[in-house]
């Protein structure tokens, strides 16, 4: 089976440009920041999680978010796509800026928001529903498509993954019999089949095992030349093999942020250093 | 490991075989009775059911004649059937759950998504549980004095009053049903831009189809065989009529009508209408359940 993958991939990997790449960027754009965040306080109920943090997501950069559990790096992704919306007592202050506006401040359309920054969580969440309509369900919130061209986007988004190979002839079969991993990369193909220009990964192979994880790091690697990506992750390698930047938080403070590899090699402050090294967390 | 550190002169504790020995035979014990108690519950439980199955077929299968489904109700001594109360109990059983599942499904859905810690919410729930255990005859009375008296008996009224035994048990399931559905299972569908009850209709509710269905079929299964509420409100009608403002047949009526009758050939008839509730019940939740396999 493994050889047969083998085989598929590159060909459907060089059918990709025909069904139509993202849209391409201005190249000023490149380079700066996705996502400003400026004195960003978070609150659930009145304790404060996130306290006056400040950071800049680079476009088309890997931001890799680590610290210890309860250190408020998922929380910061939760505000990147306003989902604290869902639970009343849970607020936001500060400034998230993004293509020139303040994406906490009220009156954005959260779910236009959320189709610019999409979500994929720590556990596979498969929708009861076929292969074919979990990647169609995104698509069809925001765009009206032909059957042809919902087609397209379907093998389209199927392909970034290498998913298409695997799950071309079962399409119409749920989703819910595709294995951990497989399901892992259909949530986030799901999310690229809308066309974000953010995805938000919280923790997204802590629940597999090392061969998807594998798969689902070489998968961002690839998006990162399309996506901005922010990813939290508690394995160290992870981060390293993932992320160009990474951020440390502690105890809802962003700690020190700065080039991966820096990070690792020579951070500036010490709780940096402990964490990274093992000695608490 | 810590305890040994922290308390270094404390001797290390010894562990007595025969003492283990005697509570484990004494747990193994235990669980044999308790064990043997559950199988006897179970078989008390299966034998009385298959006693009345059992009844109902031996009873019942001697009358199952065509005339059944062709003739109205008779009076005692001329060859009857059950045609009207058949097709009464139908319309009735329909109207009950055409307007009891979507009622009931709304509320549990506003209750698990929109309600579910909010004052009114928790006083929603309160009422439907209550609803859910009273007494039949009550919900009977209820529409009587709402819709009957002054109008007339007629098979809305009656379908009505199933309707609202039906609420309470659609509510609950699908309450309970819906808050079974992870946390995760929303957020992902919230996440993509879906606004709240687009994540709702089109993913909570294919997630909870399962257990919804079940819930509605187990209050159709319940309204079919009620009588009391029908008393005050369809009356009952030994002519043709499927005119909703009139009063209208049903087969519970039938049998309350004609169990306690001396004549043979009524009695006969009331254990007939009785096995074509039950199994017409029984062979709805087979249907169902396969149909509704879970899936994947």
């Amino acid at each position: 089976m493994g050889m047969t993958m083998g085989d598929t991939q590159p060909q459907q990997t060089t059918a990709t440009p025909q069904i139509g790449p993202i849209e391409a960027r201005s190249d000023e754009a490149l380079n700066t920041a996705r996502i400003a965040i400026r004195n960003l306080d978070f609150f659930y109920g009145s304790n404060r999680a996130l306290k006056a943090i400040t950071l800049d997501l680079p476009d088309k950069q890997v931001t890799g978010m680590i610290g210890p559990s309860g250190c408020g790096k998922s929380t910061l992704l939760r505000v990147l796509n306003r989902m604290y919306d869902l639970y009343p007592g849970q607020r936001a202050t500060g400034e998230v800026m993004m293509d020139g506006e303040n994406i906490i401040a009220p009156g954005i359309d959260v779910n236009q928001l959320r189709s610019r920054v999409g979500m994929v969580f720590q556990k596979p969440t498969p929708f009861p529903m076929s292969i074919y309509d979990n990647i169609a369900f995104g698509v069809k919130l925001h765009e009206r498509l032909s059957k042809a061209a919902m087609d397209e986007r379907v093998e389209w988004s199927l392909t970034r993954a290498a998913l298409w190979g695997e799950v071309k002839d079962r399409l119409p079969s749920s989703a819910m019999g595709l294995s951990g991993g497989q399901q892992q990369r259909l949530c986030i193909e799901r999310t690229i089949a809308t066309r974000p220009d953010v995805i938000l990964l919280d923790e997204p192979t802590s629940a597999l095992d090392p061969i998807s994880t594998l798969k689902i790091e070489e998968l961002i690697d690839e998006l990162k030349h399309e996506f901005t990506i922010a990813i939290v992750t508690h394995n160290m390698q992870q981060a390293a093999r993932c992320a160009d930047q990474v951020a440390f938080f502690f105890i809802g403070e962003l700690v020190e942020v700065g080039p991966a590899l820096q990070m690792f090699t020579s951070p500036r402050q010490q709780r940096t250093q402990e964490y990274i090294t093992g000695r608490f967390g | 490991m810590s305890a040994t550190t922290a308390t270094p002169t404390l001797a290390r504790p010894t562990r007595d075989a025969a003492v283990a020995t005697a509570l484990s035979r004494r747990r193994k014990a235990r669980s044999l009775v308790v064990k043997a108690l559950c199988i006897a519950a179970t078989l008390i439980g299966l034998a009385l059911l298959a006693s009345i199955l059992f009844t109902l077929l031996r009873l019942g299968i001697g009358g199952l004649k065509l005339t059944v489904f062709t003739h109205m109700t008779k009076p005692a001594g001329e060859a009857g059937g059950l045609l009207n109360p058949i097709v009464g109990s139908l319309i009735q059983t329909g109207i009950g759950a055409a307007i009891g599942t979507p009622v009931g499904i709304m509320v549990g859905t506003y209750l698990a998504e929109y309600a579910a810690k909010s004052a009114l919410g928790n006083a929603v729930r309160f009422v439907s549980d209550v609803l859910l255990s009273a007494p039949s005859i009550l919900i009977g009375l209820f529409i009587y004095q709402l819709f009957v008296n002054g109008r007339g008996y007629s098979g809305i009224a009656g379908g009505l009053s199933l309707a609202v035994i039906v609420i309470p048990i659609v509510v609950r399931t699908t309450e309970d049903m819906l808050r079974l559905i992870p946390i995760s299972l929303r957020e992902a569908a919230v996440a993509l831009g879906a606004p709240k009850w687009k994540a709702i209709v089109l993913i909570c509710y294919r997630a909870a189809l399962d257990g919804i269905a079940t819930g509605v079929l187990l209050a159709i299964a319940r309204v079919a065989g009620e009588t009391a509420p029908l008393l005050f409100t369809s009356l009952g009608n030994d002519n043709w009529s499927i005119d909703l403002t009139k009063p209208m047949a049903s087969l519970p009526l039938a049998i309350y009508k004609y169990a306690g009758s001396p004549a043979d050939d009524w009695v006969q008839l009331a254990w007939v209408g009785a096995m074509l509730i039950t199994f017409g019940v029984l062979a709805l939740n087979i249907v169902a359940r396969v149909v509704l396999r879970p899936r994947g």
